[in-house]
């Protein structure tokens, strides 16, 4: 029965060689940071399935983008937990992304024929940021809001066409409704598309050239290592599993960080980003006047067309990293860079405790006929 | 390959066909992306004329120094009728003038606060610092406070909306 079963597929999907694909043997001498590109896409996995079950509940509009997150914290069972696994996996995808690319460089993985397995890369990781920053809106408390508020006026500083930019990006010049349809869009239909589109010709790259292996690897090492499947697959799934525990971990234990709903008035807030854009909310600190868009423009755009750049720019033969003294310093400067950056922008000092409330006055009572258009607000009672 | 399928190769049937094919793709897809790119982003670029808005009673705000002031006024937000919340600085400068105070810092729109004790204003983002008259003394932002533009009429002070 079972053999007559394989027999009516075998006939008709070409199980044999995607068996032969999948049992190809690797280069020798693979340690587990090439597991890194595995837990990327196992965590890109996961946002996906935790994600799609947020979204029967969330609703995105200012009225109850706020509520319905309540709502899955504390009345749909496993919300907070489904929520946790969302949260910190971002953060854990930001993490392990950028590991996996310290990889790649260390091992000398970019350059001929993999130049174009790292520009597909930089766009995942710029496409991975784009998650991040979407998907912070969503709670429209605090931080949503004014994160967003920054981030748009961020891209209002691009020369010349900035001002447009910034209203694309808001869909209009303030951040409310239309803005946060607008990320859920992004983030939950036209990312995942394109990241699972570009994760696709990622992962063709990767098969057709063949694992890079180890720059010291000779040319008979390279396909005389253990199989795919099932030794490399199986490595993957202990790292996978150790991530996944983690992950467990965190989100039954640490709460998700949940603040007010979104104040456009607030006088007590003190805006900052999440963690992985700290480095960007201080570097933009010491950008004074007209050098702003230095900060907010120049440095990061040139930075990422280096990134793209890098194995044009680099010579052709693979060495092992401590043999690359150019390579090594720049890798090496950009994360102590980035490192101290993040480090100074958890501990910039809040104005909260410094300023002293000042008194406060809410509108005083306005005659009627005042000149603002009228809207009629009450609620359609229905019966 | 055949020897025929070569001839087809570059004859003029073929090359027609694959004209054809890619004037097909052309055409579907510009008459496709025009629509959606202007759907996506010619609502963005709209501006809306700004109205003066009720800010408070004139009576009520006398004498006021560096008084921060949370008004709402009726606006649309979107396909949403909403009350839209401001917060300014009002400032009461004598024979009933007012200087109100925009809070949106001119580096990256965080709100700034009055501290009376420095007499001046902090923004809790990047370090910018205004003096009492809103320029800027310290840090990234790039011009002055804004002041918003203001009229009294029937004991009633009203902004420009923003
Ligand atoms: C969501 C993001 C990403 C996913 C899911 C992903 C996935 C993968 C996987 C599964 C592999 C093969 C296993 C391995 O070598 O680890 C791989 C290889 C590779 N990745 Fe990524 N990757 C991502 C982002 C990036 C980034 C940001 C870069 C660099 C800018 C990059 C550059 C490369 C290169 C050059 C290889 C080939 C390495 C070799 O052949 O040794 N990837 N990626
Ligand atoms: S937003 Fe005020 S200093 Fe940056």
């Amino acid at each position: 029965m079972k053999r007559k079963i394989v027999e009516f597929f075998e006939e008709r999907i070409p199980l044999r060689s995607i068996e032969e694909h999948m049992k190809k043997p690797l280069p020798r001498h693979i340690n587990w940071m090439f597991s890194l590109g595995a837990m990327a896409l196992f965590l890109l996995v996961l946002q996906a399935a935790t994600g799609a079950f947020l979204a029967i509940y969330y609703s995105p509009s200012p009225d109850h983008a706020y509520n319905s997150l309540t709502y899955i914290r504390n009345e749909v069972p496993f919300g907070n937990f489904i929520r946790g696994l969302h949260h910190w996996g971002a953060s854990a995808l930001v993490i392990v992304v950028f590991l996996h690319l310290l990889r790649v460089v260390i091992y000398d993985s970019y350059k001929a024929p993999r130049e174009l397995t790292w520009l597909v890369g930089v766009l995942l990781l710029l496409v991975v940021l784009g998650f991040g920053f979407t998907g912070y809106l969503l709670p429209w408390d605090q931080k949503a809001y004014w994160a967003t508020v920054v981030g748009a006026k961020i891209a209002s500083t691009v020369p010349i066409i900035g001002d447009a930019v910034g209203k694309i990006l808001r869909g209009g010049e303030e951040v409310g409704a239309v803005t946060l349809a607008r990320f859920y869009a992004i983030h939950t239909i036209w990312l995942p598309w394109i990241v699972f589109g570009l994760v696709g010709l990622h992962l063709l790259l990767v098969r057709h050239l063949g694992s890079s292996g180890l720059p010291k690897n000779s040319p008979e090492d390279m396909d005389t290592g253990k199989p795919f499947y099932p030794n490399q697959l199986f490595e993957d799934g202990v790292a996978i599993l150790i991530l996944f525990s983690v992950l467990v971990a965190m989100a039954l234990v640490v709460p998700v960080p949940t603040e007010e709903i979104a104040d456009p008035t607030d006088a007590s807030y003190d805006p900052r980003p999440e963690w992985y854009f700290l480095f960007l909310f201080q570097l933009l600190k010491y950008f004074e006047g007209p050098l702003e868009v230095f900060g907010t423009f120049v440095i990061p755009t040139v930075a990422i067309l280096l990134l793209f750049l890098v194995p044009f720019l680099s010579r052709k033969e693979r060495l092992p990293i401590r043999k690359r003294p150019v390579a090594l310093t720049i890798t090496s400067l950009s994360v102590l860079s980035l490192v101290s950056l993040t480090i100074l922008g958890i501990r910039s000092p809040k104005l909260n405790s410094t300023a002293t409330a000042a008194p406060e006055t809410e509108q005083t009572e306005a005659p009627s006929s005042a000149g603002t258009e009228v809207f009629d607000f009450r609620l359609e009672e229905g019966d | 390959m055949n020897l025929h399928a070569d001839k087809a190769e570059s004859s003029p049937r073929r090359s027609f066909v694959k004209a054809s094919l890619f004037f097909i793709g052309g055409l579907i897809n510009t008459v496709i992306a025009v629509p959606l790119l202007g759907f996506a982003i010619l609502p963005a670029l709209r501006n809306k004329p700004r109205k003066f808005v009720v800010l408070g009673i004139v009576d009520l705000l006398k004498g006021s120094r560096y008084k921060k002031v949370n008004y709402t006024f009726q606006s649309k937000d979107g396909w949403v009728k909403t009350n839209k919340k401001r917060s300014v600085y009002v400032t009461d400068t004598g024979n009933g003038n007012f200087v109100v105070f925009s809070r949106v810092c001119s580096h990256l729109n965080c709100l700034v606060r009055w501290e009376e004790s420095k007499r001046q204003f902090l923004c809790p983002c990047h370090g910018g610092v205004f003096d009492e008259e809103g320029d800027v003394v310290e840090g990234p932002p790039p011009k002055a406070l804004e002041r918003l533009p203001v009229k009294v009429e029937d004991g009633v002070l009203y902004v420009k909306e923003t």
